[in-house]
């Protein structure tokens, strides 16, 4: 073996140590800046943007007796369900699109017009039509999320499909590979970082539109918490919500990094 | 192009030289399988080619590995597609590796070896093979000077070893000289064939395959000489280009 594969973008360990440092300095100048403006300095009202103790209430609150009808952990995992769901159906659904129409001119032509007409319409603005279609259970709004998924999966497929090195495809012609084999064998993995990227970009839009999807309506999930906190003026509520969504979507994030280093070991 | 027309004896290696844009590297696309002719035919044998097969491997300037694929799943691509058993890919494979020089690098991928390692690669996956007729379009072009030196000893160790019919296309007179039993010598605008240049009669008499090295045969009189008689077939048709 010629060595392991090197990182490369990390740079020196040094580097790396000094630039984490910063990165750490940073969050601790944000959370001393939060509970000096919010606390002692009395810079912002509670009722606006809450303090630490404030947040912290709110969070123990949402633990233990639970808020807008559930604990946290109920909210997290409806709301992890609804992403999870949409997500996968983005997945198994947009990314043989794109490859579809990435290797088929025929299907290309039929599909892309209908997908050029849709994707302006931001997914949102089709909460009040699937209300109607699903009512306000979790088809609706798993519809939604799997909207907003659905064409940065597909496009970045149809696209790292397109761009496959013609070489490449010339190549394995010239070996003996048959139209099935070159799909399988080269077009595919040879599409796989770009189809990576799309994921990311679809796991995103998947955490925007559940936010904004359970506000419109639910029962439980992290979107439901801010609702409820604003009628009940909790700005602690609304900010434990929020923060929750970003841990959340960062982790998933780091996890999604975790399989494409599984699945796309070749990559520099 | 306009009226090429030649034909490659078996176990023959035959480059062609010419200036760019004469259309060689169309020619060998045609013979791949990859491009086609709008009048006249290629044939391998009795057949006439009406697409790519792996009985006319190419070995391309860009390598064209595979970067998802280890060296020894490159290799073993074409016999993969064929559907050789799982046994006999293993043994070719490490036949290969070995004749190549690849020992100790069957699972590092592409990307972590040298240009010349992995036009070696490269190689290997054609000659895995055994085409017909293997078909190489400027292998060492995008190789440093010294790298592409030492590959061009190694293909004609290789060929010694393992004779094929080979079709080289090149733009160095030297490269096609030192390796070719035939040079075909090809003018631009129209691509056509300028005069075919036999290798092998002069080779033998003055016994270049006794010399170990290549800098010892381009030493020798008759090299140069063939090589100036080369050169001044394309200097011409540049002149008169020129003008």
């Amino acid at each position: 073996m010629a060595g392991s594969p090197r990182s490369p973008g990390r740079g020196a360990p040094r580097a790396r140590v000094q630039r984490s440092a910063v990165a750490a300095g940073l969050v601790v100048a944000l959370l001393a800046a939060w509970y000096l403006t919010t606390g002692p300095l009395e810079l912002v009202n509670s009722l606006q943007f809450p303090s630490p103790d404030d947040a912290y209430e709110a969070l123990r609150q949402l633990t233990s007796p639970g808020y807008a009808g559930a604990t946290l952990a109920r909210h997290i995992a409806d709301s992890l369900a609804l992403v999870g769901l949409g997500f996968v159906a983005a997945t198994l659904t947009g990314i043989p699109l794109g490859i579809l129409m990435g290797s088929s001119r025929l299907a290309e032509a039929y599909i892309n017009p209908v997908f050029q007409l849709i994707r302006p319409i931001a997914p949102i603005a089709w909460i009040p039509l699937t209300i109607l279609w699903f009512g306000l259970g979790t088809a609706a709004k798993v519809f939604v999320v799997w909207l907003a998924a659905f064409s940065p999966a597909a496009i970045n497929a149809f696209t790292g499909v397109r761009n496959v090195d013609p070489v490449l495809i010339a190549a394995a012609r010239v070996h003996g590979a048959s139209a099935r084999q070159v799909l399988s064998q080269v077009v595919i993995p040879a599409s796989l970082p770009t189809i990576f990227t799309g994921l990311r970009v679809s796991l995103q839009a998947c955490w925007m539109v559940l936010v904004a999807a359970e506000l419109v309506g639910s029962f439980a999930g992290l979107g439901h918490i801010m609702i409820i906190a604003t009628r009940d003026l909790n700005s602690g509520m609304i900010f434990v919500a929020m923060a929750c969504v970003a841990l959340l979507g960062v982790a998933l994030s780091v996890a999604l990094a975790w399989v494409e280093r599984w699945a796309v070991p070749w990559r520099r | 192009m306009d009226e090429v027309s030649f034909v490659v004896a078996e176990r023959e290696f035959v480059a062609i030289v010419g200036p760019s844009g004469c259309g060689k590297t169309t020619l060998l696309r045609m013979a791949a399988g990859l491009d086609f002719p709008t009048g006249g035919a290629v044939r391998v044998g009795d057949r006439q080619i009406d697409g790519p097969g792996s009985d006319r491997a190419v070995v391309f300037q860009q390598f064209a590995l595979f970067p998802w694929k280890t060296v020894a799943d490159n290799i073993a691509f074409g016999l993969k597609c064929r559907g050789t058993a799982e046994s006999a890919r293993q043994e070719i494979v490490s036949h290969y590796v070995a004749l190549m020089g690849l020992q100790g690098y069957e699972r590092a991928f592409p990307h972590q070896l040298s240009g010349g390692m992995q036009q070696r690669v490269a190689i290997a996956r054609s000659y895995a093979l055994e085409p017909s007729v293997l078909l190489m379009d400027e292998p060492f072009g995008a190789l440093d000077a010294q790298t592409r030196v030492g590959m061009q000893e190694e293909l004609v160790r290789l060929s010694r070893i393992n004779p094929r019919t080979v079709l080289f296309i090149t733009h160095s007179v030297e490269e096609a000289v030192y390796l070719a039993d035939r040079v075909v010598v090809m003018t631009r605008r129209p691509g056509r064939i300028r005069e075919i240049v036999e290798v092998t009669p002069v080779r033998r008499r003055e016994g270049w395959d006794a010399c170990e090295r290549i800098e010892d045969v381009m030493d020798q009189e008759s090299f140069v000489h063939l090589r100036t008689h080369i050169w001044k077939l394309l200097r011409e048709q540049h002149g008169a280009s020129a003008h």
